[in-house]
């Protein structure tokens, strides 16, 4: 083969031809046996053992999940002995006062999740984008409730608000707000578990705004500027359309973190108090380690992951939509 | 430019398909391992498993390995192999492992878990054990009524290892500050908390919050106290009982009355003793580790109360025969017992070197561990006797069932609607009832 010169090259490659000579997708003769396509049986061979690690690690746990939740099994059964159900532990799960409420829960805990910590990451990502002193410091810091393990940040809040001694119920009795009980009573409970998922929450959303804010070209701003648009109009016209794709993208993570949220419930309130923060995750753990039945309990995960698929699915359709435009 | 490998050449005698061939090879040992059941074809001279709880903090754990690593096994029995096993998902832990018979020969765990497997039919009955040790004293050294509180109709699942009991301490200085003497029953304790009450100071101290199921277990103990309970005599739930109805009266107007803080429904076990250090808890319901959890000040000041008489003139209350159980799948149930009867005549350390473990099942023990120790000794001579199991008033023994209300969700909720005065007693029985009914 002729080796031919850097401009024929270039040609090759604006007319889509590989360096092999042949464009991409056209059918190879039963002749044309390159190293790479001798090499093809090889390599699939090569890939067997991380196929069958993929399949014992991801496929069998969720086929095995879905085989408990048709039967009526314990921790300690296995499939082979636990009696078939059918789709009676689904049907008793969704008819159920509990499964509601929690599903409702869950619905409030994941839209304030999401949306409140995306307006506040957002804030402090065009507030750090600003020349302000210390901004890499500030950065650090805002970060902490990101990077602190969840179990210190539950402790530090129960700490905050959990007796009357705690910080924030005395700085609330200063102002003549007495007997704030803010874990025992039910509403309070769920306003203050959901502050605390926002508040471990907004450093994600700070960080992947940051990233988007940091690829949009400033120009844009100057000729917005020129065309006589206000601040808010920028935001709104400029900088929201520009860095949407990215936002969508945080929304589908922030909605599998915050459904999928168990530690931030249950070291917090448990649940409680009388079930007010049992989310959908807190109910399947229930039904699991607690009554013991792994039915109702993979019945309630499965039914999370086909809302998650659907949710997910709806949201990356939105960002191919943006990408199109 | 061939690109060499910065670990050196491969040789040339070996092969892709050497290299595909001893992949697969080993892919296929894993999975074969991964599938064969473990466990088959035990015999006596095998290691013996003793899985044991973390009853206490490190100095437990280091003790009790200690102890198990002086196990000299007869001729033809197998050594001791210790593990811990945490609290954290330990049902599962176990119930997977038994499942797949790569369990313990031997072990403790929760207070219900016998009863579990051995319903599945997974536990070596304690019988023959319990006779032997009728010959060399140990049987006689339990605590009174113990032993048969974990008898099934099919034979011992268990036998005792350590005790948790429900009781009343109370803080003599606070008790004097306010004038009052400790309470002997129900209505002195309401003059107490009345008392207490005037100087800001909760006389009701109790938590039922995340990780704290000692609230709904005080409720069941008030319940007993009142000479109910939650289950009649066939084991099923039987909530709604006047005497329960009456016991949660109680409790009821406590909170009402403002004896009980109104956060305890939600309080954490580290919440209740920030109270009682903070002098704004003047009593409280626990456990017999509680001068353990507070700070030395405090903890000099506790003093353990006489038990409560009811309204109908009973004593009573809730305890927790934590226990020891042998499996089925073991080396041998020979060397299961020679290695459990090892076990209860050296296990003394344990309390008398004070690993943090609860009350001692043996009466010896007992004598040797807390002579010096007042406290200990009333809640041994004076709460154990009258405590009940969970299965009461229809069982003085542990079972199944007992599973579906201890630590449950049905509990807290039931705990916490008392505790923060959100319900009637009729209802939250109800609604009690209907949860264990249906679990």
């Amino acid at each position: 083969m002729s080796i031919g010169t850097v401009a024929e090259r270039l040609q090759q490659a604006r007319r889509g031809v590989g360096v092999s000579g042949r464009r991409p997708g056209t059918v190879r003769s039963r002749g044309d046996r390159t190293p790479l396509g001798r090499a093809r049986g090889t390599l699939a061979l090569f890939a067997i053992p991380s196929l069958l690690l993929l399949v014992l690690l991801n496929v069998f746990p969720v086929g095995y999940a879905i085989i408990q939740s048709v039967q009526d099994g314990t921790p300690s059964t296995l499939p082979t002995e636990a009696p078939f159900v059918g789709f009676a532990n689904y049907v008793n799960v969704v008819t159920s006062a509990q499964f509601l409420h929690a599903a409702l829960f869950t619905l409030a805990f994941t839209i304030c999740g999401v949306f409140g910590s995306w307006i506040i990451g957002m804030a402090f990502a065009l507030l750090l984008r600003t020349r302000i002193p210390a901004n890499a410091a500030f950065k650090v810091l805002l970060l902490l409730p990101w990077i602190v393990p969840v179990v210190v940040s539950a402790t530090a809040w129960n700490w905050l608000v959990a007796t009357p001694q705690s910080p924030l119920p005395v700085a609330l009795s200063a102002i003549g707000v007495t007997n704030a009980n803010f874990l025992g009573d039910p509403v309070l409970a769920q306003i203050v578990v959901i502050i605390f998922k926002v508040w471990i929450s907004f450093p994600f959303m700070m960080m992947m705004m940051s990233s988007a804010l940091a690829s949009v070209d400033l120009n844009v701003y100057e000729a917005a500027k020129i065309d006589g648009a206000t601040q808010w109009q920028a935001l709104t016209g400029v900088t929201l359309p520009i860095v949407s794709r990215t936002t969508y993208i945080s929304w589908v993570l922030m909605t599998i973190f915050c459904v999928n949220d168990f530690p931030t419930i249950f070291l917090l309130t448990q649940g409680g108090p009388v079930n007010a923060t049992t989310s959908l995750i807190v109910l399947a753990y229930q039904a699991a380690f607690q009554d013991q039945q792994t039915g109702p309990a993979t019945a309630i995960a499965i039914l999370m992951t086909v809302v998650l698929v659907i949710v997910s699915t709806v949201l990356y359709r939105q960002i191919k939509k943006v990408n199109i435009e | 430019m061939n690109q060499q490998s910065s670990f050196g050449p491969v040789p040339a005698s070996i092969s892709r398909r050497a290299v595909l061939g001893a992949g697969g090879a080993a892919s296929l040992a894993l999975l074969l391992a991964a599938c064969s059941p473990g466990g088959g074809g035990s015999t006596a001279s095998q290691p013996l498993k003793f899985w044991n709880m973390p009853w206490g903090p490190t100095s437990f754990l280091n003790e009790d390995k200690r102890i198990v690593a002086g196990y000299k096994p007869a001729s033809g029995f197998g050594v001791a192999q210790y593990r811990q096993v945490q609290w954290a998902n330990f049902t599962q832990t176990f119930a997977t492992a038994v499942a797949s018979n790569t369990g313990p020969a031997v072990s403790s765990g929760g207070g219900t878990q016998a009863f579990s497997f051995e319903s599945e039919g997974k536990i070596a009955y304690a019988d023959d054990l319990l006779a032997a040790w009728k010959k060399n004293g140990i049987y006689d050294d339990f605590l009174p009524g113990l032993v048969d509180s974990l008898k099934t109709k099919n034979g011992y699942a268990a036998v005792p290892y350590n005790l948790d009991v429900r009781l009343l301490w109370y803080n003599k200085a606070l008790l004097e500050s306010v004038g009052a003497t400790p309470p002997t029953d129900w209505t002195s304790f309401e003059a107490v908390c009345k008392a207490l009450k005037a100087k800001g100071i909760y006389g009701y101290g109790t938590y039922s919050g995340a990780g704290g199921a000692t609230g709904q277990h005080t409720l069941v103990s008030h319940m007993i106290n009142n000479g109910g309970g939650l289950f009649d005599a066939d084991q099923n739930p039987n909530c709604v009982t006047p005497e329960n109805i009456e016991a949660m009266d109680w409790v009821l107007g406590l909170v009402k009355n403002g004896y009980v803080d109104p956060r305890a429904a939600s309080y954490t076990p580290a919440n209740a003793y920030t109270q009682m250090n903070d002098k704004k808890f003047g009593m409280i319901w626990d456990s017999s580790g509680t001068p353990s959890q507070v700070d030395a000040a405090t903890a000099s000041d506790l003093v353990v109360a006489d038990p409560l008489v009811g309204p109908s003139g009973k004593k009573g209350t809730l305890f927790f025969p934590n226990n020891i159980m042998m499996y089925k799948n073991a080396p041998s149930q020979a060397a299961s017992e020679a290695f459990l009867t090892y076990y209860y005549q050296n296990m003394k350390s344990l309390w008398t070197k004070k690993t943090g473990i609860g009350l001692p099942p043996l009466k010896s023990i007992a004598s040797a561990a807390f002579a010096d120790d007042p406290n200990t000794t009333k809640i041994i001579d004076s709460w154990q006797p009258i405590g009940k199991t969970f299965g009461a008033p229809g069982q003085d023994t542990v079972f199944l069932n007992l599973a579906k209300a201890d630590g449950t969700q049905p509990m807290f909720n039931f705990a916490q609607s008392i505790l923060s005065g959100s319900t009637t007693a009729k209802d939250a029985l109800a609604a009690l009832q209907k949860a264990l009914t249906s679990a």
